[in-house]
């Protein structure tokens, strides 16, 4: 798990360990995700 | 001690050499580094000179931290008039240089008159002497360091240098140092050209001495911890400033063909991650923990097989999204060809954009451009451009002069399509959704510039009480408001003068990361390292007093709040793309207006951004230039 | 177990900073031409090598030291030069092909590793943990380990169709 913050609506929300994919449940933003660091999320680009 | 180092007048036309040690009360009202040299350009640049005269000085300062083992503490700043903007020239460069400096017994070199014969400075151990630089001339930015390793016998020698475009006096060449680092901005590299000065190279083995050296090494780990800990800098020693692509392209703020767009469609080829196929590894600059950018192989495609470093951010927008090119490979390719040039990649692929985008309109065509088919994303013609510019050939000649020379000699209209501010290409991120952003590049003294202020952590919307701590003062959260941004990019500005006349790393303050070193620390800093006591508010009144001799100069060249001004286009064409809190957007003239009025009443400036007696007075520069050293 | 100084030039990103802390830690000034280690680069072709002492088991500068003034310290692992003893002769300076003792260019002395008794600095700081200070078991099984990575990468390529 990790947190990353939505480039729309910059609220921070949790993403599964591992997860390419993940949606904004604030504003239903879908991104594409990579990992850094094992243990860290960020945001890759746009679904 | 360490801010005991000298300071060396090096007359190239007499060749006459001057060394003197820095006064301490230099150090108290400067710092050093770039508050140093901004000293030294208002006082040892006459009012109006032409910048590629003998007459121009050419300011090479290191940092009053350099060498720690901390943040990055290498770094060198080079000024002198600059010929991209006629206004402040200035230009911080990280790598290894500024530290071997120091090791070689200087702080700063001024650097006056001009050869006749082409030279390079060799300074070693307290010794400087002015060489012969013939067998040097031609060669490119790499191959200038290695020759000059070979002649002395000695790897370990950093120098800073000029390609070809620097000797071809191209107004944006930029100054070299290692594989990758650049002091891109403002065209130092063509004043070193006009001076017939191909390279400074230096070597020493002279100690840094410390007031407390122990107690300072423990606190290095304390920041390096600091830094390292912050999220984005995990994310950035991974993947390198290319991360700053996932958010700006996903956003929308990102310059694409030229100002058309704001953000490059079936861009993925760009993301960050895609750097992993050619990369070997990072590298960092000295003393580092951060070691943004990648050691990187293309072993096919242009100009392969070849080894250099990057790419910066910056060039993913200059030959990526700016001119629609969607391929990773062209990217490192440019990036390869202008380090090798010594152009700036930045202006360089501003310059080619709006090209681009005058050639679309018929603004020029093919008889104006020899033939080339300045068509989006044509990648032949962009390795040709650039090749023409570095070389002052055909077409490449005009876009050489950079953006006030062009614009006048196309006409036509064509300034409206360029993305500058007083002469100087913008960034690539597109500022319309961001009017702090906006603001900080019509202010900043050196022209469009994004490293004079940027206030990147406007866009985390972070909670209000926790700007308000920080900035000291009422600033909205939301990134798309004009509220409380004046305060933002002034308090950006003075942490930016400290920590450039430091010498340590912009990524390694308040910059991309919150949590990260500012005041207090770089205050328990240098008194482990020098022994002198500033406050918090000691510090910003420095960064205060250089920003204010940085735009005092500019004033003395004829600038006004007249040119503290956007492109057209920031006010008139709206953002087509984007999430939709970057999409639809434009800058609001009147707020922007007023931000304006609210930032120059922030500085104590006049209502045309003139600073007022009392404010002079305050800062002790009323009676500038006092010609202390 | 005696814990061994294990480099690993992969991960080296080139910013000196074991140098600097060396030097500041032994010396008490910052000058990286006085540090114990070195960072040897091949700029143009992005090759950083941390090179220092390696402690030999059969230090090749203890047998040529005419007066026996270095020493394994057992607790530490390290050779240790007995400055008391060394007369300057530099014989371990030439011999050592690893070139893990060198010359001070200030004071003539000569300059080796002494593992901070125990602590070395330059791992200390290392962020890329190109430098690591373990028991020699876990450096048996590192470099298995990393030797393995390799192995199931060429093993992947192999197998992709
Ligand atoms: S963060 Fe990047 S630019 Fe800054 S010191 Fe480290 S490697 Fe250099
Ligand atoms: S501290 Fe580590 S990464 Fe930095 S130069 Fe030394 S070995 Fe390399
Ligand atoms: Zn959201």
């Amino acid at each position: 798990m990790s947190e990353v913050r939505c480039l729309n609506c910059l609220k921070r929300f949790e993403v599964q360990s591992n997860a390419k994919e993940a949606t904004c449940p604030n504003c239903k933003t879908k991104y594409r995700i990579s990992w850094p660091t094992p243990t860290q999320a960020k945001i890759r680009g746009p679904a | 001690m360490v801010w005991n180092r000298k300071i060396a007048y090096i007359n190239l036309s007499t060749r006459k050499i001057i060394r003197k040690p820095v006064p301490k009360t230099m150090r108290q009202l400067y710092l050093g580094g770039r508050g140093i040299d901004m000293y030294l350009l208002y006082n040892h640049v006459k009012p109006k000179i032409d910048p590629l005269s003998p007459e121009n000085v050419l300011f090479i300062g290191a940092g009053l931290l350099g060498g720690i083992p901390c943040l990055g503490a290498g770094r060198c700043d080079v000024a002198a008039k600059s010929p991209v903007t006629g206004g402040v020239g200035d230009s911080n460069v990280g790598g290894f240089f500024g530290a071997e400096l120091r090791f070689a017994g200087f702080d700063h070199l001024v650097v006056t008159g001009k050869s006749k014969k082409t030279v390079y400075i060799w300074v070693q151990d307290g010794e400087i002497e002015v060489r012969d630089a013939a067998d040097l001339w031609g060669k490119d930015t790499v191959e200038t360091q290695t020759a000059i390793r070979q002649n002395h016998g000695d790897e370990d020698i950093k120098s800073l240098v000029i390609g070809v475009a620097g000797e071809n006096l191209v107004r944006f060449a930029n100054v070299r140092t290692g594989m990758k680092n650049s002091g891109g901005r403002t065209g130092m590299g063509c004043v070193m050209g006009s001076k017939n000065l191909k390279a400074v190279a230096a070597r020493g083995t002279m100690n840094l001495e410390f007031a407390k050296p122990e107690k300072l090494l423990d606190y290095c780990k304390e920041m390096n911890d600091m830094i390292i800990s912050t999220r984005w800098a995990r994310a950035q020693s991974r993947w390198g400033t290319m991360i700053i692509f996932s958010n700006t392209n996903t956003t929308g703020l990102i310059r694409t063909k030229n100002f058309q767009l704001n953000l490059l469609e079936d861009g993925q080829d760009l993301e960050p991650e895609n750097i992993d196929r050619y990369s070997i590894g990072t590298a960092g600059c000295y003393g580092c923990v951060v070691h943004c950018r990648h050691r990187y192989v293309l072993k096919d495609g242009p100009y392969a097989p070849f080894f250099d470093e990057g790419p910066e951010y910056t060039s993913l927008g200059a030959f990526g999204t700016m001119v629609n090119v969607k391929k990773l490979e062209t990217v490192l390719a440019a990036n390869h060809l202008v380090n090798k040039y010594g152009l700036d990649t930045l202006e360089t692929g501003g310059l080619i954009a709006w090209a681009m985008e005058l050639y679309e309109k018929g603004i020029i065509n093919d008889k104006m451009t020899g033939g080339l088919k300045l068509n989006w994303g044509n990648e032949e013609a962009l390795f040709e451009l650039i090749h023409q510019i570095a070389m002052r050939e055909g077409f490449g000649n005009v876009l050489a002069n950079g953006f006030r020379d062009a614009i006048a000699k196309i006409g036509k209209g064509s300034g409206y399509y360029a993305i500058q501010v007083k002469g100087m290409s913008n960034l690539h991120s597109d500022e319309r959704p961001t009017p702090s952003f906006a603001l900080g590049i019509a202010t900043a003294t050196r022209g469009s510039d994004h490293l004079r202020s940027r206030p990147a952590v406007d866009m985390y919307g972070l909670p209000e009480e926790f700007l308000q701590e920080l900035y000291g003062g009422p600033v909205s959260s939301d990134y798309t408001s004009y509220d409380g941004k004046s305060r933002m990019i002034w308090w950006q500005e003075r942490l930016y003068a400290v920590t450039d006349s430091i010498g340590i790393c912009k990524f390694q303050t308040v910059f991309c990361a919150v949590h990260a070193p500012k005041w207090n620390e770089f205050s328990k800093l240098i008194q482990l390292a020098t022994g002198m006591k500033f406050s918090k508010s000691q510090l910003m009144q420095i960064g205060e007093r250089i920003y204010t001799l940085e735009r005092m100069f500019n004033l003395r060249e004829g600038f006004t709040r007249k040119d503290d001004k956007l492109p057209e286009r920031y006010f008139k064409e709206p953002t087509p793309l984007g999430l939709p809190i970057a999409k639809g957007k434009k800058i609001d003239r009147k707020k922007f207006e007023i931000m304006l009025d609210e930032y120059y009443a922030l500085h104590g400036w006049s209502k045309n951004g003139v600073p007022t007696k009392k404010a002079l007075v305050k800062l002790g520069l009323d009676k500038e230039p006092t010609h202390m050293i | 177990m005696q814990k061994i100084l294990f480099i690993d030039p992969e991960k080296c990103t080139g910013c000196r900073i074991c140098e600097t802390a060396c030097s500041m830690h032994h010396e008490k000034v910052c000058n990286p031409a006085r540090a114990r280690i070195h960072i040897a680069k091949w700029e143009t072709a992005g090759l950083y090598i941390p090179v220092v002492c390696l402690h030999c088991e059969t230090p090749i500068c203890e047998t040529v030291c005419p007066v026996r003034a270095i020493k394994r310290n057992e607790k530490t692992g390290a050779v240790i030069i007995d400055y008391n003893l060394c007369v300057g002769c530099r014989l371990c300076v030439l011999y050592c092909p690893f070139a893990g003792a060198g010359i001070d260019p200030l004071t003539g002395k000569v300059l080796k590793c002494d593992l901070c008794d125990g602590d070395p600095v330059c791992v200390r700081f290392c962020e890329p943990k190109a430098l690591q200070y373990v028991k020699a078991t876990r450096a048996n099984t590192m470099k298995m380990r990393k030797a393995a990575e390799k192995f199931s990468e060429l093993m992947q390529k192999l197998l992709a169709p």
